[in-house]
């Protein structure tokens, strides 16, 4: 049972914990897989941003290259003097406006110092000392003794980063001047890269420091954003070009889908962590029902109470272990049954069935009822039956439902020892008799011993003729008063008799029978005998002791009961009958036992003769003597059907 | 007749007849009407035997005999018993009661009974006295006497007394002398007939 139960525990934690691991498994599958995804366009964008960032160098280093050229020309035509004075400024501005990262231009001579510029002031010279930055002025020395286009490092001129592409000029190997570009790194990023990379990443350039020389936006990149970082050459000088994506506008769809699946599954662990706990209570629950079951059951059958429940039109409808045992029939033989029921003693049916009305019209006895009843093999069982309303869960009334106890050992328990306790008074009325009997001898052998020892002694005197006439006489005295001594013991024997003298009072024979019925019926009951009364009614008064008469009737009728006890059980009846007779009225206790034999019909009514092992051979005895001091007569028959009847007769009273 | 019948009833007509009954066949009665009376008049040159009703009032002829056993007396008791009481009765003949008489008694019957009684009494204490008499004189033999006294009685010569216990023939027969005057004995055949059946 325990183990099955616990199996049974086993697979359903079972059943309980596959679909979390199951739902465990599905959330971190598609957590990985939006990871993944994440992954892969994190991927695609960093894709994108080299590309674009290579694209825009790409467009940086050709706008350089052309400014390279274009400034190549310019000093060409300088130089040489192509360009009169009209014409310079026009060719200057068309210079700037086509290449706008450059912020000022500068023509030198071949000493460095400025010869025009614009716009803006131009300072005196490149090469000296106060003028142009470092970087600058470094780069024009190294165009100049290697003639070849050098770019600056980069400087910082009050807000700005700047830096200069000194294009040197040359004719036959002689240094002419050189043409400065200078370029603002600010300027370049924000005329050279188109909007749309502007809208996508931050692209600034950052010296070998990480300083932000200048950038497209102002706006910051968050942390941790994609980032691609180039080197910015030409100018060089470790100068990097950053490009850093904004944070990618996610797809709000899918952060929301995947905000759903987690949510979701949250939702079904919940769920089924919700259902477990159900599941664990229902558990629970089972196993306190049945564990409560269990114990019912253990309790229903180890109980001693037979229960037997019935409906409103009295069919059974459950009986207990107990119950079954007490009537030897199965529950699946009473179940479902009407009356009458089978376990019913056939001979108390009427009862039986009074009983189980009264029941079903809801007057059961509270203090309970007894019951005669019979076991399947016909053994009879005395019962004590109590019955209570059968009321189910709803509080309707359903039924009936009985306890019945087996009372039979009780009830011999209690027979037997009434029998112990007449048997003991019975010994103590021998008892008492013998020692009255003892006092009795003793008390009357003493003036018999001496009224003997007196006699003797005349005697003995007279035959020796040696007497005198006097001492005889005296003697002769002494012996009358002992045998007066003997007569007052007899006297006081007869007094104490005469004290229980019969107290006479005017009754009713007829009723007095009824009362002595009523005395014995549970016994007669006991013994399967049926009493029968057959009286007389509007039979004369008669003048009686009551209580003495009534001795008589219950003495006779249980002589007749003991008389039928071989007797077959259908045949054990006890009829008193009573009868006007001349003068008076006649009772007569019939039964239909064993007789009696003509030999003990003689001796009978003689004192201490009795058929019985136990008589004392006083009751018919005693019997007779009453109805005689009745001015009665008492005789006996024998019945012609078999067994005895007993006679006696009550004169009228006498008014 | 020597000796009297005591008669010991708590019923003055009993023992007034009883006394009248015996005095009709001569023998001597006297009667008490309780035990403690009787054991108050107790002496121990009571002669005769007693007629003891077994139920009386405070103490029962049955505690009496008792008591008298314990004192050595020699009366020869007959129960007088009622009916109810023979069981009494016969348990104190075991005890060494002389007779029980059950209630109403055939009287001339219990006189000679009570006169049986009477010489039983009489004889045996005649031989208890012997006894006693022998006894006393048995007292007074000395330890020396009394080497010689076994001699004599073993047939022995006054020589053979005077070998064995090493004593002179002379002094053997100072101490023979002795013996014979002390047990009041004139010679060795009387004096093994005094001692038969005694040792």
């Amino acid at each position: 049972m325990n183990a099955a139960i616990s199996r049974l525990h086993n697979v359903q934690a079972w059943y309980l914990t596959a679909p979390r691991i199951a739902v465990g498994l599905f959330v971190l599958a598609v957590v990985s897989l939006l990871w993944l995804l994440h992954r892969q366009e994190l991927e695609e964008q960093r894709v994108g941003l080299i590309s674009d960032m290579l694209w825009v160098e790409q467009i940086l280093h050709f706008q350089l290259s052309r400014s390279q050229e274009q400034l190549q020309l310019l000093g060409q035509d300088y130089f040489n003097g192509d360009l009169a004075d009209g014409r310079f400024e026009p060719r200057l501005k068309s210079l700037l406006l086509n290449n706008p990262g450059i912020t000022q231009l500068l023509l030198l001579d071949k000493g460095g110092r400025v010869l025009r510029g614009g716009p803006g002031p131009i300072g005196e010279t490149i090469v000296g000392e106060k003028l142009r930055p470092e970087p600058s002025q470094q780069a024009f020395r190294l165009s100049r003794s290697t003639g070849n286009q050098v770019f600056s490092a980069s400087y910082a001129s009050g807000s700005e980063w700047l830096f200069d592409l000194i294009v040197p000029h040359f004719r036959d190997g002689q240094h002419l001047g050189s043409i400065v570009a200078v370029h603002s790194v600010k300027t370049l990023l924000s005329e050279q890269v188109p909007w749309w990379f502007a809208q996508k990443y931050r692209i600034s350039v950052t010296d070998s420091n990480g300083v932000i020389l200048g950038s497209k936006s102002n706006v910051e990149a968050g942390e941790e954003t994609l980032s691609h970082r180039i080197p910015f050459d030409p100018p060089g000088y470790g100068l990097l070009l950053v490009a850093t994506a904004y944070k990618a506008e996610t797809s709000l769809a899918r952060n929301l889908l995947a905000l759903a699946i987690v949510g979701l599954g949250a939702g079904v662990l919940a769920s089924l962590w919700a259902q477990r706990r159900h599941m664990q209570k229902r558990l629970d629950a089972e196993q306190a029902l049945s564990n409560e079951y269990a114990f019912r059951k253990a309790m229903e059958d180890s109980l001693f109470t037979g229960l037997r429940a019935r409906d409103l039109q009295g069919r059974i409808i459950y009986v207990n272990p107990a119950f079954c045992r007490m009537t030897g029939y199965s529950a699946a033989e009473l179940v479902g049954l009407m009356p009458p029921m089978p376990y019913w003693a056939p001979e108390e049916h009427e009862k039986t069935l009074a009983v189980h009305q009264k029941v079903l019209a809801g007057q059961a006895p509270s203090e309970g009822v007894e019951v005669r009843l019979q076991r399947k093999g016909g053994e009879r069982f005395d019962a004590l039956i109590y019955e209570a309303p059968l009321i189910d869960a709803e509080g309707q009334h359903t039924g009936w439902m009985g306890s019945v106890l087996d009372i039979t050992e009780r009830k011999r328990a209690e027979e037997l020892a009434q029998q112990q306790q007449e048997k003991l008074q019975f010994t103590a009325r021998l008892v008492t008799m013998g020692e009255m009997a003892s006092t009795l001898a003793h008390e009357l052998n003493q003036p018999l011993s001496a009224i003997a020892s007196y006699t003797t002694g005349c005697l003995n005197r007279l035959d020796a003729d040696n007497f005198q006439r006097d001492e005889m006489r005296e003697t002769l005295r002494k012996l009358a008063s002992q045998a007066k001594r003997a007569g007052h013991v007899i006297r006081r024997i007869y007094d104490f008799v005469r004290r229980s003298e019969p107290q006479r009072a005017p009754c009713d024979m007829n009723e007095i029978i009824e009362d002595a019925i009523g005395l014995i019926e549970a016994d007669a009951r006991k013994r399967g005998v049926d009493i029968v009364s057959d009286l007389f009614s509007g039979l004369p008064s008669i003048q009686a002791d009551r209580v003495m008469l009534e001795q008589i009737l219950l003495n006779l009728m249980r002589n007749g009961m003991d008389a039928m006890q071989t007797t077959e059980i259908e045949r054990r009846r006890l009829i008193v009958s009573t009868a006007p007779a001349e003068g008076g009225l006649l009772v007569r206790v019939t039964d239909h036992g064993s007789g009696i034999t003509q030999e003990a019909a003689e001796h009978l009514f003689e004192p201490f003769f009795s058929t019985k092992p136990e008589g004392m051979g006083m009751g018919l005895n005693i019997c007779r003597s009453i109805i005689e001091f009745h001015k009665g007569r008492m005789w006996v028959e024998t019945n012609p059907e078999g067994g005895t009847i007993f006679n006696f007769t009550l004169p009228q009273e006498v008014r | 007749m020597t000796g009297t019948a005591f008669i010991v009833d708590d019923d003055e007509a009993i023992r007034d007849a009883l006394t009248w009954l015996f005095k009709s066949r001569q023998v001597a009665s006297r009667a008490w009407p309780s035990a403690e009376a009787f054991l108050a008049d107790w002496q121990d040159t009571l002669r005769g035997c007693m007629v003891l009703d077994v139920r009386m009032g405070d103490m029962s002829g049955l505690e009496l005999f008792d008591i008298l056993s314990e004192r050595g007396s020699q009366l020869p008791v007959i129960f007088l018993s009622g009916h109810g009481d023979i069981p009494l009765a016969v348990a104190a003949v075991k005890k060494g009661a002389f007779d029980f008489v059950e209630k109403p008694f055939n009287d001339n019957e219990l006189v000679d009974r009570v006169i049986l009684a009477l010489a039983f009494g009489a004889s045996r204490q005649e031989r208890h006295e012997g006894q006693a008499t022998l006894t006393s004189r048995l007292s007074q033999i000395t330890p020396r006497e009394r080497e010689v006294m076994e001699c004599i009685l073993e047939g022995k010569y006054n020589k053979v007394i005077a070998d064995e216990l090493n004593i002179a023939m002379r002094t053997v027969e100072v101490h023979r002398a002795r013996i014979f005057e002390k047990m009041g004995v004139k010679s060795a055949v009387e004096l093994a007939q005094l001692l038969s059946g005694r040792k």
